[in-house]
């Protein structure tokens, strides 16, 4: 099973910082999922403070199975005492989920979680643990067990409590309200992504908020938990030549989308399968050479330049029109990332006289799996061949 | 009359030694000769690799012929070379 999650926020109006924080770690040779959303004091800059001073450090808590009593006391002791009201404050919602489905939740101060399996809303039983040395101070602690095709969802209070005092909404949105609106939209879209669902609804908070101003900081933490979009991404001719067709074959017979990245790779696969591949020229391709066309693959695009490329997208987030952009939004697309990268190399590349550098594949290959893994949280695989 | 087919190779090396601007090709050469001569990509035309000592790229095949260090210029001559070789 693989956990889909996903976060998004928008500021309190008129504010240029966050004032609510997400952070999230995969683990996959453990098949581990921590993520982390805390909700600072106040909002702005202070509030963005003590919320990332929250979550990044209770993640790293929970990372290392520390007991969530001893990582609250030690948390609380150490965020800055607010000026104005005299206290240390973030409240957070944590959750520690494995492949298999089973999850421990963690919450102090938030909305209680949403759990939705089969479009209803489940109750799951919980334990309080109060602080020894901080009045009022009592967390949540869930241990439950996932099936496929639950959904979780967290929320800061901007959520819950946005509109609150209007006509429509005396109390806000309120926890019931937000339920309404996810579940009539998974009636609509039974298997939206995450991502999509957590962007949906940060935007139909804002919506209802009175001159779609929102008076603090809102954010939803989603997950989803499904069967893994596989992907398959051949970059690079194998080492031995004779196993051309062997890992020809092995593409062809792989489940799920398939892209090849590689001029040379596109014509050996073209060649072992008999598949006639074709290239676009274009002037439209921006500063790429652009796609090629092989039936049977989803995509195919030329090699080092548009990985190196691609790698500069995922870590930036800011694509431009070309095919690197397309080879991001294919892998973003997916769960699971294969790499086959072929070992051989073209010594053409390496010529000084070419007026850019070309990487070695296997580096980019590296930290393109790097990047996917700690920012996107995808699971990849390497294999060279 | 049988159409003349020119390839462009798109591959790591031609595109960053000057294949890029061949990308001209896919407007110029149909405004010119409409439906006689068909201008395509190739994901690699495997070139670069085999004539290293060389280092010509980028390179076209105009028919059979192969154009290196290929300019727009260079592939306009090819072709009307073929073009006027035929009639």
């Amino acid at each position: 099973m693989f956990i889909d999650i996903s976060c998004a926020q928008k500021k309190k109006y008129n504010q240029n910082a966050f004032g609510d924080y997400f952070v999230s770690g995969r683990f996959p040779d453990m098949n581990r999922v921590v993520a982390v959303l805390s909700d600072g004091l106040g909002s702005g800059i202070k509030a963005n403070i003590l919320a990332c001073m929250t979550s990044t450090m209770l993640l790293k808590f929970m990372e290392n199975n520390s007991d969530i009593e001893k990582s609250c006391e030690i948390i609380m002791n150490s965020l800055p005492v607010c000026k104005v009201r005299g206290i240390s404050y973030s409240t957070f919602s944590a959750i520690d989920c494995y492949d298999d489905g089973k999850a421990t939740i963690v919450e102090e101060g938030n909305p209680d979680f949403i759990w939705i399996r089969n479009m209803e809303v489940l109750k799951p039983e919980y334990q309080i643990i109060e602080s020894k040395t901080f009045k009022n101070r009592k967390m949540k602690v869930y241990s439950i067990k996932l099936e496929k095709n639950d959904r979780i969802v967290f929320c800061s209070d901007g959520a819950t409590q946005v509109a609150m005092g209007t006509k429509g909404y005396p109390l806000g949105l309120e926890r019931k309200g937000l339920i309404k609106i996810i579940l009539k939209k998974l009636e609509q879209e039974p298997e939206i992504s995450s991502n999509d669902l957590s962007d949906f609804l940060v935007k139909q908070i804002e919506m209802i908020a009175p001159n779609k101003e929102l008076k603090d900081d809102t954010s939803i933490m989603s997950l989803y938990c499904r069967d893994p979009r596989e992907a398959l991404i051949f970059t690079g001719p194998p080492y031995h030549q004779e196993k051309d067709s062997y890992y020809a074959t092995a593409f062809k017979e792989f489940k799920g989308k398939k892209a090849i990245s590689g001029g040379t790779t596109a014509n050996i696969i073209s060649r072992e399968l008999n598949i006639p591949v074709t290239a676009e020229l274009s002037l439209n391709s921006g500063k790429l050479p652009g796609l090629s066309k092989m039936e049977g693959v989803d995509l195919v695009t030329e090699g080092i330049l548009t990985l190196t490329k691609t790698l500069e997208y995922l870590e930036s987030g800011k694509p431009e029109k070309d095919a690197a952009e397309t080879l991001m939004k294919f892998m973003l697309d997916s769960d699971c990332i294969n790499f086959l990268v072929g070992a051989q190399m073209n010594k053409a590349h390496y010529d000084p006289n070419l007026p850019v550098e070309i990487e070695i594949r296997k580096n980019i290959i590296k930290q393109i799996a790097k990047v996917l893994e700690e920012k996107y949280l995808k699971k990849v695989k390497v294999q060279f061949v | 009359m049988e159409k003349l087919v020119v390839k462009v190779c798109l591959g790591t090396t031609c595109f960053v030694m000057g294949g890029s601007n061949l990308q001209e090709l896919s407007e110029l050469v149909p405004q010119k000769y409409g439906d006689k001569v068909e201008v395509t990509g190739s994901p690699c035309l495997g070139l670069c690799s085999i004539k290293m000592e060389y280092a010509k790229a980028p390179y076209v095949k105009v028919g059979n012929e192969v154009v290196e260090d290929a300019t727009v210029e260079k592939v306009i001559a090819a072709i009307e070379k073929h073009i006027n070789n035929k009639n």
